[in-house]
């Protein structure tokens, strides 16, 4: 059973979709918010059939002709499956999330303008959100250093016009921000494939192994690792993450942390797979920044009383550990880091939303005004909690098995790098604490303790309609079934990963 | 006699979760009674295991299925061994009748759902823990118990008044979600640390299975002791998770809070099961170490045993003097529980000082395990029941109840006289065995310290009995008299749950010298002949260590009878004449400051340093990228030029990506040239 173009389909679909909500949006108006979700579902369900036929090892492999030099290649195989797989799922759950989000935020900023206004507000967020599945389908199946630099630059813009048009208080100047940052990033990258193509002739993923032993590797790699980094908010690098993460609509939200994260998924790709002995130089270094970001992200994370501030903030703790796990170059260590990405979207994803929720219903961001939320939104509550599990590693959720391979091969690396590398594996688990104690402390203060009278007498605080907290429980499903059972994802990344 | 109950052991309780919801759709009383009854289920499969202990050489049994292939092997499956079976029983069965218990005590509160989710979870995770055959799943059922603690703390989650716990005034209440939380970061430190030791011993042995951990010690202890140091840092790694879900010092002040959640939770979770999980690891890991030094000659091996045992006195005593000052009923037993966990840590350490105290120092610190588990559940279902009639968490409000509570005092004298350690009771058997075995490693100044416990043991015992059910009314008692509240007896479930643990202490007491042999023969067999350590000569029990025994608790007890009981002298009057009793009654009652000392150290700590992180840190980083980098590429001229807003703001920034890019190309060529 082989369905054409299946891979090209997943990226070409919610482009056409979102054409077609450009197009047709005078006349289907406010019906065209059910076409991004239903699109995805299609796309999500084409995706597990790529599942299938990858699963016991093999690969899905489409080639489109595109200009002299450049193939539009796409590769489904143990490794790219499963990041798209997931975080298509996010897209394709965040896009019912958006329904109501959406609304009550145009209603906010937009109330006062005239219908068609809004009517022009609402179509725009739901074209330009499908660029987003798009984008990531794009980066995670691209053999090809050109398309895959193409995607990350297309990712920003649905960002900046997404943030700018119904983003938070202070948009213009952030969306900006987070524009150029993300220019800038892209253009490192963008340099370093340059740089490969002058030595190799070829922008091919495939051909770089040719590059091992070339003096020049180091260079590419620092670019390509300098232009990520600002993505990955490498500690100094993640200072847009605090103002980004936080001004952006929350459904959008969990995207952000896919955007942020996903470099971890190229510089395995890019770097790590084809160049895995001239890489090694980077792995010290790596680990140690990415030890200084867990730790000054959780302090910085600690400090936050917004709570969506709080959750950007985390992020920049969260995505270190993958990069401590890369940086370990061993192949647990590097699965696991795949693992801890894809466990970390998907609980970040949930906390992000319950923030967003949050803000929905009290309309307060500021922690300090809430508390006892529980007994009211019994649901949301859990649902934090939830995401909380995902985040400091506590089973059944999947963050429990993911951290637990990934500190199995920062281990195997640290014993071997006896003392400096056991040290720092002894203080990375370690920090794994700060996580603990920000996400329940967190909890504490919004759910936990006696109810605010202002917020007890307030009727509009209650759980948000289903189609706001179900999607959101189904990742969490989703992440109790990898917790629980992470064979198939493991088999997966073990088939590409495996081969070092 | 089939493997296939210690499976269903663990795997019932936790069908239990997610059923609870969908079973209160259906009905109330079907979830109350169907969660119960998969616990009942838990109970009798374990008991089914019991059979094994009386064939020995069928064991150890390891059935396990395929969990994880790549990158890391790993079967998930069940050990079968005499250690298993008997905290399998000690789990399941006790937390039946807790339960049973609850059905009485939790009546009419309203997320009972949450609750019985909370607890069916937290059975099956005990389960998992000590049925499971490799060290993640362990570490697993751990970490859900941890769960499950934080969650059954902090069950009042909106922290009504009446949940607080602490005071009285001035001394700081603490509230039940604070409680919570205290527990989670506290015993978390100690799991992740826990957790960083398992995995250098993978890195060495390349296996998580517990069998195949001892059967390979062989090869992975003389590899790890070729690097000076890492046995000793693995040993530290591996007891500061024990020593954090153990409430062992110095990471034993967070139990004392965890008696903020309701009364069960406190006796099943902070008294009879998940504090013994750390006991239950520390033997699971003795072969190991007990190889790793008496075979293969590892000196840093030894380590393991020395911190254990200091650990484990030092807490048994540093606790018990607390105990001395608590007025809260719970909070005093909880005192106990971290004391009388200190006992069994300082038998397993002692078990390795010695090569001939291996099989006195294990079966002892497991035997007190046992017989304190049952014990300490019954004392707490009766605090419990006391609390609930005397509706206060003081026992300054109590008083005088016995004649109101007469089956309560009597379940509640058994398991006291228990804890205290008088004879035939099943404390008083496996105390002094632990005493014996602490004698017989000749160090004498952990002897010194265990019996000096003894007599504080027997003093706060009475006391507490004394300040429950003796005396003089309190102020409480009479005004509830006088309302007409109903003083008497709880809820049938609650007396009927604590006469049955009452009458199986009283079994246990008399059939001891019946188990004890039989567990020391399934202990010898299952650790010496199937692991191949040596067996030293074991000495001959002296009279001495329980004449000594029952004299240190006629010290302890005789005063503490005659303030409290018979009243002849007045302890605030002692007190008063008394100024070095009186800062020494300070001192234990502010729990020897370690507590402040926390609060102090990382509470303000983190209190003092976050703010100067984003002020010295994040905001000049901020600074420098947002507003002098643009600065310092100041094109004003071009900027001025350009008349309207918005263009200039974007031509500007436009400018500043143009540049980069310059840069960039300029860094390349001269990358290429150099070349």
């Amino acid at each position: 059973m082989m369905i054409p173009y299946i891979l090209l389909q997943t990226i070409i679909v919610p482009v056409i979709a979102s054409l077609f909500i450009l197009i047709t949006r005078r006349k289907i108006g406010r019906k065209s918010k059910w076409i991004p979700g239903i699109t995805l579902l299609y796309t999500t369900a084409l995706l597990f059939i790529v599942a299938i036929s990858v699963y016991p090892g093999g690969e899905i492999h489409e080639d489109y002709g595109w200009g002299p030099q450049v193939m539009f290649g796409l590769l489904a195989d143990g490794l790219s499956l499963p990041v798209a797989l997931i975080i298509n799922i996010i897209c394709t759950a965040l896009s019912f999330y958006s329904l109501h989000y959406v609304e009550h935020r145009i209603e906010i900023i937009y109330g006062e303008e005239d219908e068609k206004t809004q009517l022009s507000y609402h179509t725009m967020y739901y074209w330009l959100f499908l660029l987003f599945p798009a984008s990531f389908m794009g980066i995670a199946f691209a053999t090809n250093l050109i398309v895959l630099y193409l995607f990350i630059e297309l990712l920003v813009i649905p960002l900046y016009f997404i943030m700018s048009y119904i983003g938070y208080v202070d948009r213009f100047r952030v969306a900006m921000m987070c524009f150029l940052w993300g220019i800038v990033g892209g253009t490192f990258v963008l340099f370093g494939s340059v740089l490969v193509y002058s030595q190799i002739g070829s922008f091919e993923i495939a051909e770089l192994h040719t590059l091992a032993g070339n003096p020049m590797v180091f260079w590419i790699a620092l670019l390509i690792l300098l232009g990520l980094s600002t993505k990955l908010a490498i500690f100094p690098l993640h200072i847009w993450m605090r103002w980004v993460h936080a001004e952006h609509p929350t459904c959008i939200a969990g995207l952000l942390a896919v955007y942020a994260n996903i470099g971890a998924y190229v510089i395995v790709r890019v770097l790590i797979l084809p160049l895995y002995d001239d890489f090694k130089v980077f792995g010290l270094p790596l680990m140690v920044m990415a030890l200084l970001t867990m730790v000054y992200g959780s302090l910085l994370t600690l400090a936050q009383d917004d709570v969506k501030r709080f959750c950007a903030v985390s992020t920049i703790s969260q995505i270190s550990y993958s990069l401590l796990g890369l940086g370990a170059l061993t192949v647990c260590s590097i699965e696991g880091g795949m693992f801890y990405f894809l466990s970390h979207i998907l609980g970040k994803t949930i906390l992000f939303s319950t923030a967003g929720i949050l803000v929905y219903t009290t309309g307060i961001r500021d922690m300090r005004q809430m508390g006892g939320l529980a007994s009211k939104m019994p649901i949301t509550a859990t649902l934090w909690i939830f995401g909380a599990l995902i985040l400091s590693a506590l089973p059944p959720l999947s963050g429990f098995a993911a951290e637990w391979v990934l500190f199995t091969g920062i281990f195997k690396f640290g014993v071997h790098a006896n003392p400096v590398g056991l040290i720092i594996a002894i203080l990375g688990i370690s920090a794994v604490i700060l996580t603990i104690v920000y996400t329940f402390t967190a909890a504490k203060r919004i759910f936990f303790g006696p109810l605010k009278p202002e917020l007890a007498n307030n009727s509009k605080i209650r759980d948000p309609p289903l189609s706001m907290s179900l999607p959101l429980l189904i990742l969490a499903v989703i992440s109790i079934v990898m917790g629980v059972y992470p064979k198939p994802l493991l088999d997966l990344l073990h088939s590409v990963i495996g081969l070092l | 006699m089939d493997v296939i109950f210690a499976w269903l052991c663990w795997i019932f309780p936790l069908v239990g979760v997610p059923l609870s919801p969908v079973l209160a759709r259906v009905h109330p009383k079907l979830r109350d009674y169907g969660e119960v009854f998969l616990s009942f289920l838990a109970a009798v499969c374990s008991v089914m295991l019991i059979p094994y202990l009386f064939h020995p050489e069928m064991l150890p049994i390891d059935s396990s299925v395929t969990w994880l292939t790549v990158p890391i092997d790993l079967n998930l499956g069940v050990l079968v061994d005499p250690l298993s079976i008997v905290m399998a029983n000690v789990v399941a069965v006790i937390s039946f009748f807790i339960m049973v218990y609850s059905v009485g005590y939790m009546k009419g509160s309203p997320s009972l759902t949450r609750w019985w989710m909370f607890m069916n979870f937290f059975i099956g995770g005990m389960l998992l823990l000590v049925l499971s055959n490799n060290l993640l799943f362990l570490f697993f059922g751990w970490k859900i118990v941890g769960l499950c603690s934080w969650g059954l703390i902090g069950f009042y989650y909106n922290d009504e008044k009446k949940y607080w716990i602490g005071g009285p005034p001035p001394t700081k209440c603490t509230s039940p979600s604070h409680c919570g939380l205290k527990a989670m970061i506290m015993t978390s430190a100690g799991d992740l640390l826990l957790l960083g030791g398992i995995l250098i011993i993978y890195a060495y042995s390349g296996t998580l299975n517990i069998l195949e951990l001892y059967e390979t010690a062989s090869t992975w202890i003389p590899e790890m002791s070729k690097s000076s140091g890492l046995i000793t840092l693995t040993v530290v790694l591996l007891i500061a998770g024990p020593v954090g879900k153990s409430a062992q010092f110095p990471l034993h002040e967070w139990l004392p809070e965890a008696m903020a959640g309701p009364g069960p939770v406190s006796a099943l979770i902070h008294a009879a099961t998940m504090v013994k999980s750390g006991v239950y690891l520390v033997a699971r890991l003795i072969p190991i170490f007990f190889y790793g030094y008496w075979v293969a000659g590892c000196t840093e091996a030894l380590s393991f045993f020395i911190l254990i045992a200091w650990i484990g006195a030092i807490t048994a005593f540093v606790a018990a003097t607390q105990g001395m000052t608590a007025v809260e009923l719970k909070k005093a037993l909880a005192f106990s529980t971290v004391s009388q966990i200190g006992y069994m840590m300082l038998a397993l350490g002692v078990a390795g000082l010695t090569m001939s105290g291996l099989e006195g120092g294990f079966t002892s610190g497991i035997s007190h395990l046992m017989s304190h588990a049952m014990f300490k559940a019954a004392l707490f279902l009766c605090a419990g029941s006391v609390i609930h009639t005397a509706g206060s968490i003081y026992m300054t409000d109590m008083g005088s109840l016995k004649k109101y509570m007469p089956f309560t005092w009597l379940f509640m004298s058994i398991a006291a006289l228990s804890l205290m350690g008088v004879p035939p009771l099943p404390g008083f058997w496996s105390k002094d065995a632990i005493l014996a075995s602490v004698s017989a490693s000749h160090v004498y100044s952990l002897f010194l310290i265990a019996l000096i416990t003894v007599a504080i043991t027997s003093f706060y015992t009475v006391r507490f009995m004394a300040m429950t059910f003796y005396g003089e009314k309190s102020e409480n008692v009479k005004k509830l008299e006088k309302k007409g509240a109903h003083l008497g007896e709880p809820h049938f479930t609650m007396v009927v749950s604590c006469g049955i643990l009452a009458v199986m202490i009283l079994l246990l007491g008399f059939f001891f010298p019946l188990i004890e042999p039989l567990l020391h023969e399934n202990f010898i067999f299952s650790i010496f002949e199937k692991l191949h350590l040596p067996l030293g000569h074991h000495e001959a029990h002296s009279m001495l260590v329980p004449v000594l025994s029952v004299a240190f608790i006629a010290i302890g007890a005789i005063p503490s009878y005659l303030i409290y009981i018979s009243a002849r002298f007045d302890p605030k009057g002692i007190l008063e004449k008394h100024t070095s009793l009186k800062a020494l009654h300070k001192f234990f009652w502010n729990r020897w400051y370690i507590d402040s000392f926390y609060y102090r150290f990382f509470v303000d700590g983190m209190i003092w340093l976050l703010p100067r992180v984003v002020k010295y840190v994040e905001d000049p980083v901020d600074r420098a990228f947002h507003v002098r980098l643009p600065a310092l590429l100041n094109f004003k001229k071009v900027y001025d030029k350009i008349k309207e807003e918005k263009v200039r703001e974007l031509s500007y920034n436009i400018i500043y990506i143009l540049i980069a890019m310059l840069l960039l190309l300029l860094f390349i060529l001269f990358v290429v040239v150099m070349k």
